[in-house]
């Protein structure tokens, strides 16, 4: 009874699936930037990238508690364990400004992404 | 630190409170035990816990998108329960088809809430470990903590009994509109973390309603947890909430009864 209403999850999943894996190192020459978190704070502060880019931002947290990049403008939320690099795809983006904090220290942890 | 912790916290208990809110209304209206939440809570918080403790392994995993990858699992894997949840009714009731249905439902609503917990949770968690070793901040984080944590269970207590107490036919549909919604929302949610894994193709974003409502606003984060509120979605994230939005409105209009509830 409930396999035809499934049909179409099946198949959106199995999408997913195959990207999956043929995804792996496809964006290899995707530019890279590398953001760190220090006493709660992003260094740098200010990134530029190019616009219309996909832009792969590696950001490493030397403070040993965890934060989590959140940006609004930019579409983006991710947690960064206390020690740990993650990595966070943005882009293509319209010339501009795109402010992003840190949601667990948002007073201290501001920065900007620039597009131009 | 004080009222970091009261938005933080509410944020995410709003999400987990909201769907467990209409789980639990769902359950009253058709007159099944309300026992899971019991087991979907303690197997939520063990969850949280042991993703907690593992998220420095899970972060490195896909080339350090591992956490988009497993919470994108949970997202969609909460929409399929959503799916086969709303499959699970007939049309034509037979006391044993009943009986059945009741049965996996409720396995499902555990699962489902068990899921939002877990996840909701470890974010909770990784938050307040984070001042283990700074006994100043104690007080105004647990402080926070505690009036976040009470604002969203009491949203969710609102919207409770506002579903149970209203006429249960109308109860049940709006509890069945809000499922529909919050299944589009899991998928959305799912797919914008495979964007920001780069797992999917990114792409512009089809409107910008942050002038209308800013995602960052009281309404805005209310209508995210309700709804899955975006001010600038992509194609693929509204094609995903329209996907799955819709099979769950379809398949409610197949199998739910057309006419008053009249109760079992």
């Amino acid at each position: 009874m409930i396999t035809a209403p499934l049909r179409p999850i099946a198949a959106f999943l199995s999408l997913f699936f195959v990207q999956l894996i043929f995804q792996a190192n496809l964006y290899g020459d995707t530019a890279m930037i590398t953001i760190e978190i220090k006493d709660h704070l992003f260094f740098p502060s200010r990134v530029e990238i190019p616009a219309h880019t996909k832009v792969k931002l590696l950001v490493i947290n030397r403070d040993n508690t965890a934060e989590e990049f959140e940006s609004y403008e930019l579409n983006r939320e991710k947690i960064i364990p206390g020690g740990a690099k993650a990595v966070i795809f943005i882009g293509p983006l319209q010339p501009g400004e795109y402010p992003f904090f840190g949601e667990f220290f948002p007073k201290t942890a501001q920065g900007k992404v620039i597009a131009r | 630190m004080l009222l970091t912790s009261v938005i933080l916290i509410l944020q995410e208990i709003l999400e987990a409170a909201l769907i467990i809110s209409v789980l639990l209304a769902f359950s009253v209206i058709n007159h099944l035990s309300r026992q899971w939440i019991k087991s979907a809570l303690i197997l939520g918080i063990i969850s949280a816990l042991g993703y907690a403790s593992q998220v420095e392994r899970v972060s490195e995993w896909f080339d350090y998108v591992g956490l988009e990858i497993v919470n994108a699992a949970i997202q969609f894997t909460t929409a399929l329960f959503l799916v086969v949840f709303a499959s699970l009714r007939f049309k034509e009731k037979t006391p044993a088809s009943a009986q059945l249905s009741d049965r996996i439902w409720q396995i499902l609503m555990a699962l489902i809430v068990c899921l939002a917990i877990a996840r909701e949770g470890f974010e909770i968690l990784l938050y307040e470990s984070g001042f283990f070793g700074n006994p100043a901040l104690w007080s105004p984080v647990f402080v926070g903590s505690l009036i976040g944590a009470g604002i969203g269970v009491s949203v969710g207590a609102l919207l409770y009994y506002s579903l149970v107490n209203i006429n249960a036919y109308a109860g049940e549909c709006l509890a069945l509109i809000l499922l529909a919604l919050f299944t589009g929302n899991m998928a959305a949610q799912g797919a914008l973390l495979l964007i920001q894994a780069d797992f999917l193709p990114s792409g512009q974003p089809l409107w910008n309603s942050s002038w209308l409502i800013a995602e960052d606003s009281m309404i805005g984060q209310l209508l995210y947890a309700l709804i899955g509120y975006e001010a600038s979605p992509t194609a693929i994230q509204a094609g995903a909430y329209g996907v799955f939005f819709t099979l769950m409105l379809v398949l409610f209009a197949l199998r739910w009864p057309k006419k008053p509830h009249s109760g079992q």
